[in-house]
């Protein structure tokens, strides 16, 4: 399990503060959902806890707006 | 007073109110020594998700400072329109103005669908013309037009 981290890593490393995290912004926020719509988990895409925080809410948000989907199969 | 950034949403069909509304609340507002710090109209965009069986949704970005019956009278006018599919209400720290990314988007979009139009209006105003020189092929009006063009330069 501890090995797979190493594969996908877009680790922010300060260069999105919790505070730029806007929900509008979708091209930041579509690197961080799957295929199918699912928040990716931090152990994966290596953002601090912080960080992962707040693309949470963002993303949450976005999804209550219908700029991001809940799921891939909506109907 | 606070600061608020709301996102809303109005049922496409109605799209041509949406300027008479952002009128009115804007004018609610402004009656109650609010201001308005951004206000965009991202125009109608596809939903990710069917909202009442529709697949887009006129989409309206507002950032205002005002006191809180202003936002109660907002926020229940919301709630009683029925043109308003959604809405989204967040407490702000400080007042935004910047262009947001979607808005910069949908303007470029409009620019590129603007000038496919004006690219395949040109298109078919050049049929036409040509149509028209295939069917007048007046070889004697070259004659003239070359006699006429050596007396310009002299």
């Amino acid at each position: 399990m501890a090995r797979n981290i190493k594969r996908k890593k877009i680790s922010l490393v300060g260069s999105e503060s919790a505070s730029q995290i806007d929900y509008k912004d979708l091209d930041l926020l579509n690197d961080y959902i799957t295929e199918t719509g699912k928040i990716v988990p931090s152990r994966i895409t290596g953002t601090s806890a912080k960080n992962q925080r707040a693309l949470c809410v963002a993303i949450k948000r976005a999804r209550f707006i219908a700029l991001l989907p809940f799921c891939d199969s909506h109907k | 007073m606070r600061h608020y950034e709301i996102v809303f949403l109005v049922h496409p069909d109605q799209s041509a109110q949406v300027p008479g509304m952002i009128e009115r609340y804007k004018s609610s507002i402004e009656g109650a020594n609010g201001k308005i710090h951004r206000l965009e109209d991202w125009g109608r965009r596809h939903l990710a998700y069917p909202i009442k069986k529709l697949n887009k949704a006129h989409y309206v970005l507002m950032n205002i400072e005002c006191d809180q019956a202003t936002l109660e009278e907002l926020e229940t006018g919301f709630r009683f329109n029925d043109a308003i599919l959604r809405s989204l209400t967040l407490l702000q720290k400080h007042p935004v103005t910047e262009v947001s990314a979607i808005a910069t988007a949908t303007a470029e979009e409009n620019k590129i669908a603007e000038s496919r139009a004006k690219d395949a209006a040109a298109k078919e105003a050049l049929a036409a013309t040509a149509e028209d020189a295939d069917d007048a092929t007046d070889l004697d009006g070259l004659d003239e037009e070359l006699e006429a063009n050596d007396i310009i330069p002299e």
